[in-house]
């Protein structure tokens, strides 16, 4: 179990403990009443919800999936996949949730509007996110495009994580050129504007510049000013960008099967974290397009792997 | 001068009342944007599929000149032919200030007919005379995205009739003009153009709309009439539903007079053409999940060309000289991707054009080509890339030719690629060489014109190496070749008695060979060098049979002649510096040693530079931005001569000229 580097020590300790625990001593113990809401019963969430389950299978838990919209079974722990699932679940006052599948922002108002049920004691809450670290996500882009000294941003209010971008950015010796979208404006004209300074845009799940009605013309025009995009999903990579880093719905699964176990030996749930397990694609036809001598997927996911 | 024509307004207003019912702003306004997971897991359609992505040069089964915009900005250039300067081994000659031959490695007569001209897929290389009337193309030159000039044969991947070379032009997407901008330039000679673009991205259409007067004086000689006036519109709109289908419509409409005539010839009096030309274009684009996808394409295109030759009063009889053309194309191309280091374009496609020109052609003609090409690239291993094509046509005259064409890619390393090629392409015989019967009833023609039919299509064998050097450390790229080329068959004036009238003949063969090279050097930030040399050398003989044998010293007069139809030397150094203050200045040089057209009058060594001084205010594309700039046209005054059939028209210099360019974001 490779948790060297989301958990402090004393964590990793006391899960390699409750991991020896949980393993089977059949009968020693009523199993744990896990029930898994999902936010939908499709795409990512049932696979998150189908993979768990698995997992799950020969460890003593009772699994029970639902999605957000039934009443929550009776339960130990649950875990909510998706920001509506975990909202859905806050309402019942669980003892504890995990929240996945939910991007950090998301947690963090999940934990302002519920926060007299935690102060009280009512609820533990805890999350893995969706997002990457920005870290990650800059060591990517420095493995990537190792020659590059600006990024671009685009967003229409700042980001949580601007002060950690900002803050990293300088510590890859990247220039950061920031726009914040004023809507009045097209999009267009921002978006040349910011491209003619950058050697590459950063994509951020800011749904109201990133979406399906523009990520066509976003796509285009950066492949015009031939500056390539980098994405947070495999679906930015799909659709026409560089690279991206992100997890899946199975590797988010088996973190949260760590976390299920480290709560059983000790009722503590760990703090909200980022998936550890992470993976790198490339649009390789996009990079030769653009001339870019671009690593492969692996070796790029093993080269920021290793980063610090 | 009728403007805009009433159907070309209704098909405007018709996409207008489409966009204003279904584009909404692309943004919503929700309260929080970061906080849903949709981001992460919503899923897209590939938006940068195979033939939105330009291939690099490192790739290319052929050498490759790409003019960006970048360039054409630079270069202060403000007709479309102009920017071909930039392409090594290619001719630009002036025939009059609107009438340009372009041709690479040599042109057999002002209609340069070996290179296959397409803007976004449409071939503007039309009949009768199987050529392209640049200056009738609705087409203004900043709408244009890029230009990839690929020298050499091309058949598999770009069609019939890629003979020489292919002019690739890609114009600006739909989605790419935000708001209004009006830009103009104000010179001598006569210059005065003024251009509106305009345009909009939205969630399922964008479009953009541009609407552009160009007039000058030509070379402001008393002994030429050619002056140009010419109105134009170009519309663009994309329609993406939110899924892997889109539609681009491109319509255009241009409407011209320009002067034409020579003082003191009868047969060429002062008087205008009318010529108005028009598309409308549509391609349904599918994108499959894996990046396959299914392209299919039509245009239409027609043209109208009015001269009025002997409607001058002082005309012997009134005349009026109409040809006109009409083009339906259609065509299915799929990209398949067969394994991860496979991908295969294949497709088919009808052509049909139609022509009238009671001067030059007895009855009109329908001419119907047909056509099935693949093209596959196969990356053998890292460094290996192995393009196989061809292309099988019935050309519709009673030819079927197959153009195929191989290219292996090498990569030393990354930074060092070679590439050795080998194909072979053919142009089919024009409507007039095949068909042309003018009897010379037109007053004061000098003579008539009679083909014989039964033309075979001229054949191109071409081979190459080259070599790309890639220093992105430095940021220099080297780009060299070494070439030879087989024409066969080359169609030419036969003389059928003592020498009028004359018919054409597939009557020699041309030997093209030589070095190409160019060097691009970017360095500290703001300073930008591009130079292009061609070294070129040519040989003819006489390989065909004339109608009247008598007339072999004629043939042989022009096959001895040939040597000089290409330039030795020539080439073109395109500098750009970056100044602070938002200020940039460019100049170019373009040189060519003197040479002699088969059909012309010697042209004389050309040694010209322009300069362009750029200031740009406001935030880049934003509304109150824009550019103010001064170009001048050969600073020097070099007095270069160019492309002349008439003695009283070769000494023709293009005098130094200057104007004033504005541009301003609304």
């Amino acid at each position: 179990m490779s948790c060297y580097r989301f958990f402090s020590v004393s964590h990793c300790l006391i899960g390699l403990i409750a991991f020896i625990l949980l393993f089977p001593v059949p009968g020693s113990a009523a199993p744990l009443r896990l029930a898994i809401v999902l936010s939908a019963e499709e795409g990512a969430y049932r696979e998150f919800g189908s993979e768990l389950s698995a997992l799950l299978a020969d460890k003593n838990v009772t699994v029970s999936v639902t999605d957000a919209d039934n009443a929550l079974p009776a339960s130990d722990f649950v875990i909510a996949a998706g920001l509506k699932a975990a909202f859905a679940v806050a309402r019942f006052k669980p003892a504890a949730m995990l929240a996945v599948l939910i991007p950090k922002a998301g947690y963090g108002k999940l934990l302002n509007d519920f926060s007299a049920q935690i102060q009280s004691g009512t609820s533990k809450f805890s999350a893995i996110y969706l997002d990457q670290p920005i870290k990650r996500q800059l060591d990517l882009i420095r493995a990537a495009l190792p020659n590059i000294s600006s990024i671009g941003v685009l967003y229409s209010a700042p980001p949580m994580e601007l002060g950690a971008l900002r803050m990293i950015a300088a510590a890859h010796k990247l220039v950061l050129n920031e726009r914040l979208l004023n809507s009045a404006l097209p999009l267009h004209a921002e978006l040349q504007e910011l491209l003619a300074g950058s050697d590459a845009l950063l994509a951020l799940p800011d749904a109201a510049i990133y979406n399906a009605a523009t990520i066509r013309n976003i796509l285009l025009t950066t492949y015009s000013n031939k500056v390539p995009l980098i994405g947070f999903s495999p679906a930015y990579v799909k659709a026409g960008a560089l690279c991206a880093v992100f997890s899946t719905p199975e590797q988010i699964a088996s973190q949260s099967v760590g976390i299920i176990q480290y709560y059983v030996a000790t009722h503590i749930l760990p703090d909200a974290q980022y998936a550890k397990e992470f993976e790198v694609t490339v649009n390789e036809q996009v990079a030769r397009s653009l001339g870019l001598d671009i690593k492969s997927a692996s070796q790029l996911r093993s080269e920021i792997g290793t980063t610090k | 001068m009728i403007f805009s024509k009433f159907r070309m307004l209704l098909n405007v207003v018709t996409l207008w009342l489409a966009y204003c019912l279904f584009v909404s702003m692309p943004l919503c306004h929700a309260e929080d944007n970061f906080i849903s997971e949709q981001a992460y897991l919503q899923d897209f359609p590939v938006v940068l599929s195979a033939s939105r992505l330009s291939q690099p040069l490192s790739e290319a089964p052929n050498a490759m000149t790409v003019i960006d915009r970048a360039m054409i900005q630079a270069s202060g250039f403000r007709t479309i032919t102009d920017l071909f300067r930039l392409v090594p081994g290619m001719y630009v000659g002036n025939v009059s200030g609107h009438d340009t031959v372009v041709g690479y490695h040599g042109v057999s007569d002002q209609y340069s007919r070996r290179m296959q001209v397409l803007i976004d897929g449409r071939s503007v290389y039309l009949p009768p005379f199987s050529t392209v009337d640049w200056e009738d193309i609705p087409l203004n030159i900043d709408d244009i995205e890029r230009i990839e000039v690929v020298r050499g044969p091309a058949a598999g991947s770009y069609g019939a009739n890629s003979l020489q070379g292919v002019i690739n032009i890609i114009t600006r997407d739909a989605g790419s003009v935000g708001g209004l901008q009006i830009s103009g330039n104000k010179g001598s000679y006569g210059v005065a153009d003024v251009a509106a673009h305009m345009g909009q991205a939205g969630e399922i259409l964008d479009y953009r709309l541009t609407l552009s007067h160009r007039e000058d004086n030509g070379y402001g000689a008393s002994i030429l009439n050619d002056g140009l006036f010419s109105n134009q519109a170009n519309l663009r709109a994309n329609y993406h539903p939110l899924g892997p289908d889109s539609f681009d419509f491109q319509l255009g409409y241009s409407d011209s007079r320009r002067g034409l005539g020579t003082a003191g010839k009868v047969d060429d009096l002062f008087r205008d053409v009318n010529a108005t030309s028009g598309f409308q274009q549509l391609t349904w684009l599918h994108t499959q999940e894996n990046g396959d996808e299914t392209r299919l394409h039509f245009y239409h295109i027609y043209r109208n060309y009015i001269d009025g030759r002997f409607s001058s009063a002082n005309a012997i009889a009134p005349v009026t000289q109409l040809t006109s053309a009409d083009r339906q194309d259609l065509e299915l191309q799929n990209t398949i991707q067969l394994g991860k280091s496979n991908r295969m374009v294949a497709g088919l496609g009808v052509r049909s054009d139609y022509v009238k020109s009671p001067d030059y052609l007895v009855v009109p003609y329908a001419i119907h080509e047909s056509r099935i090409f693949a093209h596959d690239e196969w990356r053998i291993d890292s460094s290996t890339l192995l393009n196989i094509g061809a292309m099988a046509e019935n050309d519709g005259l009673g030819n079927t030719n197959t153009s195929p064409r191989v290219a292996l890619n090498y990569h030393i390393n990354p930074q060092h690629t070679l590439r050795a090629s080998a194909s072979v392409a053919y142009r089919t015989p024009a409507i007039i060489e095949e068909y042309i019967n003018d009897p010379g009833l037109t007053p004061g023609q000098s003579g008539t014109y009679v083909s014989q039919g039964n033309l075979r299509p001229e054949k191109i064998q071409s081979k190459e190496i080259g070599y790309l050097g890639e220093f992105s450390s430095l940021d220099l790229t080297l780009d060299v070749r070494a070439y030879d080329d087989h024409v066969s068959d080359i169609i030419f004036y036969d003389p059928a008695l003592t020498y009028w009238p004359f018919g054409f003949a597939n009557l020699y063969s041309a030997n093209y060979h030589g070095y190409e090279g160019t060097l691009k050097y970017h360095w500290n930030d703001s300073n930008n060098v591009i130079v292009n040399v061609a070294r070129q050398f040519m040989s003819c003989d006489a390989t065909g049979t004339l109608t009247n044998p008598g007339m072999i010293a004629i043939l042989q007069g022009f096959m001895d002649g040939c040597l000089s139809q290409v330039p030795d030397y020539s080439g073109s150094i395109l500098l750009t510096r970056r100044l602070p203050h938002n200020t940039q200045v460019s100049a170019g040089y373009y040189f060519q040693s003197s040479l002699t057209m088969i059909d012309a009058i010697p042209q004389t060594m050309m040694n010209r530079v322009d300069f362009k001084l750029t200031h740009a205010f406001g935030v880049y594309g934003k509304p109150g931005s824009g550019e103010l700039a001064l170009v001048v046209q050969n600073v020097f005054q070099d007095n270069y001569s160019n492309y002349s059939l008439i003695s009283e028209t070769s000494n023709l210099a293009f005098g130094r000229r200057a104007y004033l360019s504005a541009a301003y974001n609304f």
